[in-house]
């Protein structure tokens, strides 16, 4: 059952242009949104969270479109855009003290969880924190507060490939509980590793949005890789 | 207290914003603009958006489970609370110099501007200036803080030498009012900024929460 509806988004910058993108976020599934850098990926992401105001098309979560419902929505979504950019001097204990009154269903269970899962410390800053760090405190933030689907913005980046795995096999963890996890990443592996469905992206285009199996069997040639047919279709040899 | 606004106090407040407010008290100061006192409030409130932009305020709030226009609304709420603390203190130093301290010499041969009900209304007047100017400006990009301000310190300065003036055009005397003398007038005054105050940040607001709905963060 489709959780999240991405519906004809469009949005026209002078050197790029995102083009009728339209894609479906499945029920306790794990959704790959792959591309390489520039694709398209973070402003369908951030379209997708109202950071940016598209010039067409809509995004509708558990059957309701964002626009009019936006607070009711975003308390059921975790949700990451890249680092933590914000607030770099300021303790992790503060921010989160400040982020978890705005969520009625926090868990500090949960939350206390994940902190030591993670590693990090709530008396550092943004500012002492590593880039993989960051993106660990932003991971910690969706999951705190038993969010239905997580939409995470290249969480694997900047992390060691132990962190990568262990971040990977959570994502199999949330989706046994029946959590939607949507993730962009331009690594191909990740895809491969834990992913049950892709959506490909290209100069601001969906290419394919396909069960991966499916995936497969439409594009790949006998004996190739994802990752061998996802470099040729870039390099606009696709064979369907 | 409302979530965003606390947010907004305890993250991105500058401490400045707060120290300001003791900037009222300039309105015990004779032979000086007492309004001055209003512009010195907004240079605390000016910091507090300045230190809140280089934190990126703007997209750690956008991020948090409201909606767009609660982040405006937020920013809104903390600066007129901010401004409802000085008018506050206005307040008690202008009650002290309309009664305790009316027929002080310091203040009757004072050539400026009285702290009477006028004065107040005044300072309302220049709050709202600051509401609409900056607040609303600065909501036109969420980024650019400079073009507002300026704008906003060439208007309230205008305002400021007209109001310092006012009671010195033959006729006008009334607006200087000392204790409780031409009550009606001054309280009508009072109300009337108050109500340009409410005016220009409803408008300002409206506006702004329009803008920041259209900006790509």
């Amino acid at each position: 059952m489709s959780i999240v509806s991405v519906r004809g988004l469009t949005k026209k910058y002078p050197s790029f242009e995102l083009k009728n993108v339209s894609f479906d976020v499945a029920e306790g599934r794990i959704t790959g949104f792959i591309g390489r850098n520039g694709a398209g990926k973070t402003t369908t992401i951030k379209a997708m969270l109202n950071l940016i105001h598209p010039d067409g098309g809509e995004v509708d979560y558990f059957g309701k479109p964002l626009a009019g419902n936006e607070t009711e929505i975003k308390q059921r979504l975790g949700y990451s855009t890249g680092t933590v950019n914000w607030y770099p001097r300021k303790k992790l204990r503060d921010l989160v003290d400040t982020i978890r009154r705005f969520y009625g269903t926090w868990d500090e269970v949960a939350y206390r969880k994940y902190l030591e899962m993670f590693g990090l410390d709530e008396q550092k800053t943004p500012l002492e924190l590593s880039e993989g760090m960051k993106v660990k405190v932003n991971l910690l933030l969706a999951l705190s507060h038993r969010a239905e689907v997580l939409i995470l913005d290249e969480p694997t980046s900047g992390l060691d490939p132990f962190s990568r795995n262990e971040l990977l096999d959570l994502f199999t963890e949330l989706k046994k509980e029946g959590v939607a996890v949507f993730f962009s990443t331009h690594i191909i592996s990740d895809i491969e590793k834990c992913a049950d469905t892709i959506v490909y992206i290209s100069k601001g285009e969906i290419v394919a949005a396909l069960p991966k199996e499916e995936f497969a069997v439409r594009y790949s040639r006998e004996g190739e890789s994802l990752e061998d047919t996802m470099l040729r279709m870039e390099r606009g040899e696709r064979n369907e | 207290m409302s979530d965003i606004l606390r947010k907004e106090i305890k993250l991105s407040a500058s401490p400045l914003a707060f120290l300001f407010i003791a900037f009222g008290l300039m309105f015990f100061v004779p032979g000086y603009p007492i309004l001055c006192g209003v512009f010195f409030v907004t240079l605390g409130l000016f910091h507090s958006f300045q230190a809140a932009r280089e934190a990126n305020d703007i997209v750690f709030s956008a991020l948090l489970p409201v909606a767009k226009s609660s982040v405006v609304k937020g920013k809104y709420l903390f600066v007129c609370f901010i401004e409802g603390c000085a008018l506050l203190l206005m307040a008690v130093v202008t009650a002290l110099r309309m009664t305790a301290l009316k027929d002080a010499p310091v203040y009757r041969t004072n050539v400026m501007m009285n702290a009477n009900l006028f004065a107040l209304g005044a300072a309302l007047f220049l709050f709202g200036l600051f509401n609409l100017i900056f607040v609303g400006g600065f909501f036109k990009t969420a980024y650019k803080l400079g073009k507002p301000f300026v704008t906003y310190i060439i208007a309230a300065f205008l305002m400021i030498i007209v109001f310092e003036a006012l009671h010195h055009i033959p006729g006008l005397e009334a607006v200087n009012a000392f204790g409780t003398e031409h009550l009606g007038l001054q309280l009508a005054l009072l109300a009337g900024g108050a109500v340009l105050f409410a005016l220009m940040t409803w408008l300002s607001y409206r506006t702004a929460c329009k803008n920041f709905e259209k900006i790509d963060l």
